[in-house]
């Protein structure tokens, strides 16, 4: 999970350039397993019964090794061995940094004692996924200081981030946000969610980038931007706004109530209130995420 | 299997085609599709389907408002509702206006096949 947090600490040093991260994730999403796949090459789990736990993933917002218990795939001692043999993907990012000769491993290794004591992070795992952790990451590193709503709006990043791991892949790197009055798209779907916190919400990019999040989103190769790539954008944001009602209800007994989501090509979004937005550098292009709070 | 008609109405092609392709493969491939709660409605009259999956939220119509006027026409309706998370309120009051079943969204290949045995087992 932290990789992209240790991406955008590198950016902001300016020890890197977005073109070297860029390259670096490129080659770090080939190098990736997944928790799935070491469960299935560890022999602990079979393919399907890994597919039913990516698909009760997209019902309750959990971890991939606690649903797998939940559904008595994995005992507790198997999820603790999966998790000692997963990457450390930061170590992992800085190595491929080694490896291109943008860094030196003196370099790295200080970077990487200056990361652990600037954010606090004393666990080398990571699967942990800690949520006070990326709490913490977010406020101090991303969050504008008028943002309304803060602790709702930390919640909801917090899950999308976790939701970009999971359904689309964890080679991203999201970038600061920006505070706009308007926000110019290219190729973007929208959702409006109402209640007693209201707020619009928008993933936009271009079209090969789309083509690309679709294909790993449904797990389906397409080769041009149609009606299913922007379908699967509208269902990526719909699942992501639909489990954060989930939580919002769960947590804070806050109703929230989804629109159904619409597809603009060329437009201009805006409320009457400020647009955030946030950049998500991935290998295969940037995808932003547009949000608005409307009440 | 010819003659059994089932109606998929989703604002989504992409759940849309995922829904059918599981239907096919169960052995039924007589579609009628329709893209939000209205054209369901007016499909369904037309129609008169055996089956009909209806997604809750939608443009126009939603699927609860649907399923009222479906089942105004025909109160024999087999209506399943498609839910997504986050929409249990709205499930709920499908389920009160007379949906037979709900299936969630993604969809499992086997609850999909279910809700087919268990309407058309027998005929």
């Amino acid at each position: 999970m932290h990789t992209q947090f240790f991406g955008n600490f590198l950016l902001n040093k300016g020890v890197i350039t977005p073109e070297q991260l860029i390259e670096a994730l490129k080659i770090q999403s080939s190098t990736h397993k997944k928790f799935g796949t070491l469960a299935i090459h560890s022999g602990y789990m079979s393919a399907s019964e890994v597919a039913d736990v990516y698909i009760t993933q997209t019902h309750y917002d959990k971890r991939f090794g606690e649903l797998a218990m939940e559904l008595g795939y994995l005992t507790p001692e198997q999820v603790d061995k999966l998790l000692t043999i997963q990457l450390p993907n930061y170590m992992l990012l800085g190595q491929i940094l080694v490896d291109q000769k943008i860094l030196t491993h003196i370099e790295l290794e200080n970077l990487i004692t200056e990361y652990k004591s600037e954010y606090e992070i004393y666990e080398l795992d990571m699967m942990e996924e800690q949520k006070n952790l990326v709490d913490k990451l977010l406020s101090s590193l991303y969050l504008p200081e008028e943002l309304p709503n803060t602790q709702n709006i930390i919640s909801y990043l917090t899950l999308l981030f976790n939701n970009l791991v999971r359904f689309i892949g964890e080679d991203f790197t999201p970038l600061n946000i920006m505070t706009l009055p308007e926000v110019p798209t290219s190729f973007c779907v929208s959702q409006m969610v109402d209640g007693s916190f209201a707020f619009m919400s928008a993933l936009d990019m271009d079209p090969e980038t789309a083509i690309a999040f679709a294909s790993r989103y449904v797990d389906e190769e397409f080769n041009e931007f149609d009606e299913y790539v922007s379908a699967s954008m509208e269902d990526f944001l719909n699942l992501h706004n639909g489990l954060f009602s989930v939580n919002m209800s769960n947590d804070y007994t806050l109703e929230l109530h989804l629109q159904p989501p619409a597809a603009h090509e060329n437009t201009v979004l805006a409320t009457e209130s400020p647009c955030y937005l946030l950049p998500v550098i991935y290998s295969f292009g940037t995808v932003n995420f547009i949000f608005s709070v409307t009440s | 299997m010819e003659n059994v008609k089932i109606l998929i109405c989703d604002d989504s092609v992409l759940a849309r085609k995922q829904l059918k392709d599981i239907i096919k493969k169960c052995g039924y491939d007589n579609f009628i599709e329709a893209s939000n709660g209205q054209e369901a409605f007016d499909r369904y009259k037309e129609e008169q389907p055996d089956l009909a999956f209806l997604d809750i939220v939608m443009p126009v119509k939603d699927g609860v408002e649907a399923i009222r006027d479906i089942r105004g026409f025909d109160p024999k309706a087999y209506i399943v509702v498609v839910s997504s998370v986050g929409t249990q309120t709205q499930l709920k009051n499908a389920i009160l206006e007379g949906a037979r079943d709900f299936v969630q969204k993604p969809f499992s290949s086997s609850a999909i096949a279910e809700i087919l045995k268990g309407r058309f087992e027998g005929r």
